[in-house]
C-alpha cells in the first residue's frame, strides 16, 4: 500500500491511497494518514481509486479522520472513481452515508470545497 | 445424483501474530486458485480471512497467542458451481460472533455517532454466504463459506 498527497492550495489537500488496505496495510499507514488528513483544518479529498482491498481497519481510519476533520470545521470526502469493489465495501458497511462518496472527480472536488 | 467433487482440503498453521495475516492470504490465494475457485469469490474469502484473523489477534488474549492458529480450506465443485469454506481454529478466549452478527445493529446516522465497533463482523457477514461457529477442544472454530453458480 502507498500513501501520497498533493496540496492543491493552502486549504485543500488531496490524499491518494493505493494498494492493499487489509488490516496490516491499514495499520502501517494509519499514523501518516491521520497526520496528513486530520492535523489541520482543511478540505481533504481521499482518492481510493487505486485501493484494491479495503478492510474494516482501513474504514476505521477513514471514519476517525473524517470525524477529526469535521470536529475542526473541515471536511473529508471520498473519491472512488470506477472502483466498484471499494464502493461496494463502503456501501455494504453504510460508510457512504457517513462520509460523502463520489464516483465523479469533479463532483468530489466540488463537495470537498463546498 | 450428487456429482459434486470434494477436493483435497488444504491446511495452514500460523503463529497467532498479525504479521502472519499476509502469508495466510497468500496461502489462501494459491490454494483456492489450485482448486478452481473463481477470483471474485476468492476475494470474498480473502476479506473474511483478514477480518477474522484481525479479531483473533486483537481479542484472543494470551491464551490465543499460546498455540498456532490453523486455517482449513474445503472446496467442493459441481458441474455448474461450487462451494468454498474456510475454517479458522484458535485457542483464544471463547467468542461466538453469531449473536453479535444477527443483532441488527442500526447503523449510525451521522459521523458524530459512528462508533465503528463490530465493523469486522459486519464485513464477514456481508462477504460470506454462510457462517458457522462452534467451540470444542478448547478452541474456537469459525467457518465462513462462499458459493457460486449452482453447486450440486
Amino acid at each position: 500500500m502507498d500513501i501520497e498527497y498533493v496540496d492543491i492550495n493552502e486549504d485543500f489537500r488531496r490524499i491518494n491511497l493505493s494498494g492493499r488496505l487489509d488490516t496490516a496495510g491499514s495499520e502501517a499507514i494509519a499514523t501518516r494518514f491521520a497526520v496528513l488528513a486530520a492535523s489541520a483544518k482543511r478540505r481533504v479529498l481521499v482518492d481510493l481509486t487505486g485501493v484494491n482491498f479495503l478492510s474494516s481497519m482501513g474504514i476505521r481510519s477513514l471514519i476517525a479522520n473524517a470525524k477529526a476533520q469535521q470536529g475542526r470545521g473541515g471536511r473529508l470526502v471520498l473519491f472512488v472513481g470506477g472502483n466498484a469493489a471499494v464502493a461496494k465495501t463502503l456501501e455494504a458497511t453504510g460508510i457512504d452515508v457517513l462520509i460523502p462518496m463520489f464516483a465523479d472527480a469533479a463532483e468530489a472536488e466540488q463537495a470537498a470545497l463546498a | 445424483m450428487n456429482v459434486s467433487a470434494a477436493l483435497a482440503p488444504a491446511v495452514l498453521s500460523i503463529h497467532a501474530a498479525p504479521t502472519e495475516a499476509r502469508s495466510a492470504s497468500a496461502w489462501l490465494g494459491a490454494e483456492t486458485n489450485a482448486r478452481g475457485v473463481p477470483e471474485e469469490h476468492v476475494r470474498r474469502l480473502d476479506h473474511c480471512l483478514d477480518e477474522a484473523l484481525a479479531n483473533i489477534f486483537a481479542h484472543g488474549g494470551a491464551a490465543g497467542r499460546a498455540l498456532p492458529v490453523t486455517v482449513n480450506l474445503d472446496v467442493r465443485l459441481g458441474p455448474d458451481g461450487g462451494v468454498a469454506a474456510v475454517t479458522i481454529s484458535d485457542s483464544g478466549i471463547a467468542f461466538d460472533p453469531l449473536p453479535a452478527m444477527s443483532t441488527s445493529k442500526s447503523r449510525p446516522a451521522s459521523l458524530a455517532d459512528a462508533v465503528p465497533g463490530g465493523l469486522g463482523l459486519m464485513m464477514i457477514r456481508s462477504y460470506s454466504d454462510s457462517i458457522g461457529y462452534r467451540y470444542g477442544d478448547g478452541r474456537n472454530h469459525l467457518t465462513f463459506s462462499v458459493r457460486w453458480g449452482a453447486p450440486a
